[in-house]
């Protein structure tokens, strides 16, 4: 499978001290990937190198196959924290508000066309809010605004979604709504998502692969790092997996359900999936080459992590 | 013929008035989705030291109030991305700078009835040369606003996704603030640099009451700031009082009036909004 986000023996720190220390991950075309970890553990920061925004301290970022240079020729959409809410104050109808993001498309200096509107249209249309598209962004609740700022990074066409905690200050419907349309945009479209989140008890279903950053056994080094774990095959009726694969010795925690990897189970086997900051941990793939539900994922094992 | 039309330099005053009207509110309105609604205070008070310099230089003030506008409105652009979380303070350190040398070189000019007439403006005494330097900088700002329109409200409403979706944002940063600055310093030659930024503000205030999107609000600020200004200078002229200061008064009461049709309209939206939930419900 196509590698479209190749991140390689990564770190980064504001100050002297590193927030991300050698991580090292892939996500694949076709990927519903999910970001967890404790608060403070560098999820954002991670998110902001892969969008360019910050530049790693070492190691390098590779999007389709490429250093990252500038996000705006990668093809991803970023869809931030909050931002729905942040919109709240600005005075603009929702159509102003997507017909931002086509500023690659309409080019620098230049006019808005019909066939630019029409997009702004489908994009409103895709979540939904097309009655809303003259509507003040500031008259919406959370979740209609949050669905307007999806459909205003879905207008860019985005090959990688990548969202910075979409689900927060959100009511628990709006939220399953925000997830019907990723996972349609998923599996239909073929959009690879990157999600960072909290919520992996709602969003865990539709994902097929959990990465978990955390300090683990590093912290007595201060040297944080990354683990990804997949949330393995084997679903229940509830979607949850019933096996975490350890990243560092590929021992499977039995037992463990999918959303437990918030807290990145320590491996009995190994003591730590961080033990090997430098570990380069692949996450498998092949779901998406199975057959795929929002609640069970992959009907079959991908590969284990190495 | 009116009798305010018959006087050339009134004639002057009412087309300066209208086209810097217009200038300050399309800048007002992005300054202000900025959440910058001040830097037109640090501006202007900073173009003081520069009449302050050229006065004291010999050389015309409107060029030193320029050259003063513009290294302060870099200075705070620069200062504003460092303090960060604090960025709004990079506007305040600037506008005490501007006050601190404005205060100390204005007591050596001599002429200190040069340099109040910039505290104030003097719209009705507007000379030929900067007349033709508004027109010329009216079609400028406008053809630059216009131009860029679509990148200001993207930079405004997110810089960040702005960066991130290829807007050169400093580019864009970097005209605007030029743009301001210049605009500021002519303006406050006018009508004065304790008035510009309330122009620069009320207006877009006023228009957020009533606008229904980003577009109609760049409008209505337009409409609030030209009325303002033509109401102004006619009151100024019939009634013996001065222009800077009613134009402010007046936008003020734009402003009340459309926060008051604004809040009885939310209200009545609102009540529509939920008698719709209601009727929806029923069915």
């Amino acid at each position: 499978m196509e590698k479209v986000i190749e991140v390689n023996d990564m770190s980064f720190g504001y100050t002297k001290e590193c927030v991300l220390e050698h991580v090292s991950f892939y996500v694949e075309k076709g990927d519903f990937a999910v970001v967890i970890g404790d608060n403070g553990v560098g999820k954002s920061t991670m998110v902001k190198l892969l969008l360019g925004v910050l530049k790693p301290t070492s190691g390098e970022i590779r999007v389709n196959g490429k250093a990252l240079e500038s996000i705006s020729k990668t093809g991803i959409g970023y869809l931030p924290q909050n931002g729905g809410s942040r919109a709240a104050s600005f005075p603009a109808t929702c159509e102003e508000i997507v017909m931002s993001s086509l500023y690659k498309k309409i080019g620098f200096a230049r006019f808005a066309g019909k066939e630019h509107k029409a997009k702004v249209l489908e994009a409103l249309t895709t979540v939904g809010m097309q009655d809303k598209r003259k509507a003040l962004i500031g008259e919406l609740s959370g979740g209609q605004a949050q669905r307007v700022m999806l459909a205003r990074v879905l207008a860019g066409d985005p090959e990688v979604l990548i969202l910075d905690e979409p689900t927060v200050g959100v009511d628990a419907e709006s939220v399953d709504r925000l997830l019907h349309i990723l996972h349609h945009l998923n599996i239909e479209k073929k959009v690879t998502i990157v999600m960072v989140t909290h919520d992996v008890e709602k969003v865990g279903p539709y994902a097929n692969r959990v990465l978990c950053l955390s300090e683990g056994a590093c912290r007595e080094e201060a040297l944080p790092a990354a683990t990804i774990v997949h949330a393995h095959a084997h679903s229940h009726a509830h979607g949850n997996a019933e096996h975490v694969h350890c990243a560092n010795c590929n021992h499977a925690e039995n037992g463990a359900p999918a959303h437990d990897a918030a807290h990145c189970v320590e491996c009995s086997h190994c003591g730590s999936f961080h033990e090997h900051i430098h570990a380069h941990v692949h996450m498998p793939h092949a779901p998406h080459e199975k057959e795929k539900t929002p609640s069970g994922k992959a009907a079959s094992d991908g590969k284990e992590a190495e | 013929m009116p009798d305010i039309l018959r006087y050339a330099y009134m004639q002057r005053a009412l087309l300066v008035g209208v086209l810097l009207a217009v200038l300050v509110a399309c800048l007002g309105t992005v300054m202000v989705h900025k959440r910058l609604s001040l830097i037109g205070d640090a501006l202007s008070h900073s173009s003081l030291a520069g009449v302050a310099l050229g006065l004291l230089g010999g050389f015309n003030p409107i060029v030193g109030a320029m050259a003063t506008c513009v290294v302060a409105a870099f200075a705070i652009e620069g200062i504003r991305k460092k303090l960060g979380n604090h960025s709004e303070l990079a506007v305040a350190i600037v506008l005490s700078t501007g006050i601190g040398l404005a205060g100390v070189l204005s007591g050596f000019v001599k002429s200190s009835a040069d340099f109040n007439s910039f505290l104030f403006g003097s719209i009705v005494a507007i000379s030929a040369f900067e007349a033709r330097l508004v027109l010329i900088l009216a079609v400028v700002v406008l053809l630059a606003f216009i131009l860029l329109y679509k990148e200001l409200f993207f930079i405004s409403f997110d810089e960040q996704a702005a960066a991130i979706a290829g807007v050169p944002v400093g580019f864009v940063n970097a005209i605007f603030t030029i743009l301001t600055a210049v605009t500021i310093s002519i303006a406050a030659r006018t009508v004065g640099a304790l008035i510009i930024s309330s122009l620069m503000v009320v207006p877009v205030a006023a228009a957020m009451a009533i606008a229904r999107s980003y577009k109609t609000t760049v409008i209505w600020a337009a409409f609030v700031a030209v009325c303002s200004t033509l109401g102004g200078l006619v009151l100024s002229f019939y009634m013996g009082l001065k222009p800077g200061g009613t134009i402010v008064l007046i936008a003020v009461a734009f402003f009340l009036v459309f926060r008051l049709i604004g809040v009885l309209g939310g209200k009545r939206r609102a009540s529509g909004v939920a008698s719709d939930n209601a009727s929806k419900g029923d069915a």
